[in-house]
């Protein structure tokens, strides 16, 4: 059931009990469960939130914490599967479903009593009619009834007429149900995203009058996070941040009331977030330039940075910006002023010949103090190696505390340790690339491409974390069609890497074809039918269908299978 | 000088950096040696009023007089201003004192810190129906909610409502000041700031 009104159907509703919070590890559920935490510290509703990573993780994390509560939320994970068959939950217990993943398991759209859904249904999801899946078998027995009301029929003809409808019963029945099936698997076939849960919440807090700077960059990070991991179409962000943008506005009215004076009296140290152009370059404000432009995706693919001759067009381009090569290994706030002040209109200027015209992009900078200025994107990619920087005496939870804290303003130390570690991450990505195209290490097998990252490759650990999985994925297949050309993109990418040696098991994430332009990902539904079909050992417990765990002696099996099942 | 030493004795009490200096035994009987000896002097010269024919003598007992009252009143600040100290620790501290602190009372002043608890705990007892600690929050704190952070597997918690909470590493809590604080103070859970 839809909550259409949040604050009436979700935040009256919890105020007052304790409330329990399931948390997904993604950055945008982290965000919003921050703004949530916000909102509940403030009216002190007692919670409890724990991290959790997967279907089996949140059963059991369920079950240790049922006890005595009446109302859980589950940020980001859950929606895509009937919960309460799942949990096996008491009656009384009510679950507030707030998850970006899409498309909504249809047990919980239409659970009236115990499953509400925060947020709109949007018509664009195609939800099927409640009659068209769901049928109540209680006509049978009306139809015996009313059978017995002629006697002067003969018995024969009687059991000739009952037998007659029966089957012309069981044919509408059969006829029903393969009608069914039919549009149940068009509503599930794609697994997408929707609006991004952080810009939800954020609006629950606007509408509380309880909107802060601090919040609305929490969503401004949420929106991001699903831009540059490709969830969501480029003309979503671009809508999205145009919301967005209003907001701001709206928070920094205050402040820029009256330039002159607010120059003067608003003190440094108060936070502000202001929407201007960007580039698509990771992390350039903290790294070097040369650096940035060959381990951004964007830049890499467009330029080739992998060969010698993308080399020499790199520095081509360095040359026609007029940058010094000392000035470009030099990092970015070392640089000279006129250099750096000029760094983005030289940039724009040469993106046409180089062809890299998508380089710009609006995108939001945080700025408090005299020496932090953090742009949306940077943040993502330090939380995204904070969050996934597991090690031995790591474990992934105490990684989503880390990420969790990199955005609360006074631990700036761990954001900035985040930022070196999404170096070493971009960087062994970049690698991992030069090496898969050098190698031929991208397969095509029939109607898709696969990539397989050997036990024992460098920096083999390192990817096995859906995250960075998916982005290696993502600048692979990128840069396999800029080789190419043409017969590459309309074909999907499936990348595997080693997940755990002692257990034998692997991670495989599949991405949609470079063609397509909406991040729609027919993945989930034919890994689950291909493992069904060759009894493949595989685990599809990530709330992202796209993402599962196999046995690595089962891959090639199950290879074969998705090959034949796709083609 | 007259008074000199007394003098003495609250300049070093208002120095001091300790949180409690030691009793000052010596010189406290200094002072009072100086006031004896004072005071002898005083009782030979008036009943030696006949050798005093122009009055002198009635002026040099005026100012030893003077200097006896001084005297006396310094010791009393001395002494008053150290029992502030003691009191305040009653509240910092509760009924039992550090005992590096308490080496540096003397007998009168513990007397007077275990009467004073005494005292304080019967007011105490005598507010509402079970009473009331009323050292516990001496400044308001700034909400009754905080949030912690489990660092162990603690396992399930009751709290005073009869909600049952599970402790367990990584989880983040929302709860109320007075049930966590002493398991922070255990070191189970860690506030969070922002």
């Amino acid at each position: 059931m839809y909550v259409d009104n949040v604050i009436e159907g979700f935040y009256n509703a919890v105020n007052g009990s304790r409330v329990l919070l399931f948390v997904n590890y993604d950055i945008d559920a982290i965000c919003a469960a921050r703004i949530l935490q916000h909102l509940f510290r403030c009216d002190t509703i007692a919670y409890t939130l724990v991290p959790v990573s997967g279907i089996q993780d949140l059963r059991q994390a369920y079950e240790e914490n049922c006890e005595e509560v009446k109302y859980v939320v589950l940020v980001n994970c859950g929606g895509t599967i009937d919960i309460v068959e799942l949990l096996e939950p008491e009656e009384h217990v009510i679950f507030y479903l707030l998850d970006s993943h899409r498309p909504t398991d249809l047990c919980n759209v239409f659970s009236s009593s115990q499953v509400r859904i925060i947020g709109n249904s949007d018509p664009e999801e195609g939800i099927p009619e409640f009659d068209d899946v769901f049928r109540e078998d209680s006509d049978e027995e009306e139809d015996n009834s009313g059978e017995d009301s002629d006697p002067e029929e003969s018995r024969a003809a009687k059991r000739m007429r009952m037998s007659e409808e029966a089957i012309l019963k069981r044919r509408e029945n059969r006829l029903w149900a393969e009608k069914r099936d039919r549009i149940v698997f068009n509503y599930t076939q794609f697994s997408y995203y929707g609006k991004a849960s952080a810009v939800q919440m954020f609006e629950l807090a606007l509408s509380l009058s309880k909107d802060t700077t601090d919040l609305l960059w929490c969503a401004i990070i949420g929106v991001t996070e699903q831009y540059l991991l490709g969830k969501v179409e480029k003309q979503q962000y671009v809508l999205d941040s145009g919301t967005l943008q209003g907001y701001v506005s709206k928070l920094s009215h205050n402040l820029d009331e009256d330039p002159t004076e607010a120059a003067n009296s608003t003190p440094v140290t108060v936070p502000r977030i202001s929407f201007t152009k960007d580039l698509q370059l990771a992390l350039y404000r903290h790294w070097t330039v040369e650096a940035s432009l060959r381990h951004s995706m964007y830049s890499a693919c467009k330029l080739k940075l992998w060969t010698l001759k993308g080399e020499r067009r790199l520095h081509e381009l360095l040359v026609d910006m007029g940058l010094p090569l000392v000035q470009s290994r030099q990092k970015f706030s070392a640089m000279d002023m006129v250099l750096r002040q000029e760094f983005h209109s030289m940039i724009e200027k040469l993106a046409e010949k180089y062809e890299l015209d998508q380089l710009v992009f609006a995108s939001f900078i945080l700025q408090y103090g005299f020496r932090n200025k953090y742009c949306a994107s940077d943040v993502v990619y330090s939380m995204l190696a904070l969050l996934e920087s597991t090690g031995r005496e790591k474990s992934s939870k105490d990684c989503f505390l880390e990420a969790m804290d990199a955005l609360s303003r006074p631990k700036k130390n761990l954001l900035e340790d985040g930022i070196e570690k999404a170096k070493v991450m971009l960087t062994s990505i970049f690698k991992m690339v030069q090496a898969a195209l050098d190698m031929q290490m991208v397969i095509s097998g029939g109607p898709f491409l696969y990539f397989i990252i050997q036990e024992g490759a460098l920096n083999a650990r390192q990817f096995s974390h859906p995250h960075t999985l998916i982005l290696l994925a993502q600048f692979v297949l990128q840069a396999y069609v800029m080789v190419r050309k043409k017969k590459a993109t309309n074909l999907p990418l499936i990348a595997s890497a080693p997940l755990d040696a002692d257990e034998g098991t692997c991670l495989v994430v599949g991405i949609p074809p470079v063609i397509e332009d909406s991040p729609k990902n027919f993945f989930g539904k034919a890994f689950e039918q291909a493992a069904e079909k060759t009894n493949a050992r595989a685990q599809l417990d990530y709330f992202d269908s796209s993402v599962m765990k196999l046995k690595m002696e089962d891959r090639s099996k199950f290879f074969d299978a998705l090959a034949a099942l796709l083609s | 000088m007259f008074c000199e030493k007394s003098l003495n004795l609250i300049k070093e009490l208002d120095r001091s950096t300790e949180a409690m200096p030691a009793f000052d035994d010596d010189g406290v009987r200094q002072v009072f040696e100086e006031m004896r000896g004072l005071y002898d002097q005083n009782v030979a010269a008036a009943n030696d009023s006949t050798a005093d024919p122009d009055g002198t003598a009635i002026a040099g007992i005026a100012i030893r007089h003077a200097a006896l009252e001084r005297n006396k009143r310094c010791l009393m600040a001395y002494v008053y201003n150290r029992i502030r100290k003691v009191r305040n620790m009653r509240w910092q501290f509760g009924s039992i004192l550090p005992p590096e602190i308490k080496a540096n009372l003397c007998e009168p002043e513990i007397q007077w810190f275990n009467s004073y608890s005494k005292t304080l705990a019967l007011y105490m007892k005598s507010i509402g129906d079970q009473g009331l600690n009323l050292a516990q929050d001496v400044k308001p704190p700034k909400s009754l909610y905080v949030e912690v952070r489990s660092l162990t597997d603690y396992g399930k918690f009751e709290m005073d409502n009869g909600e049952v909470v599970l402790l367990k590493k990584h989880s983040t809590h929302l709860m109320s000041r007075a049930q966590c604080e002493p398991l922070i103070i255990q070191g189970i859970l860690e506030q969070i700031t922002h």
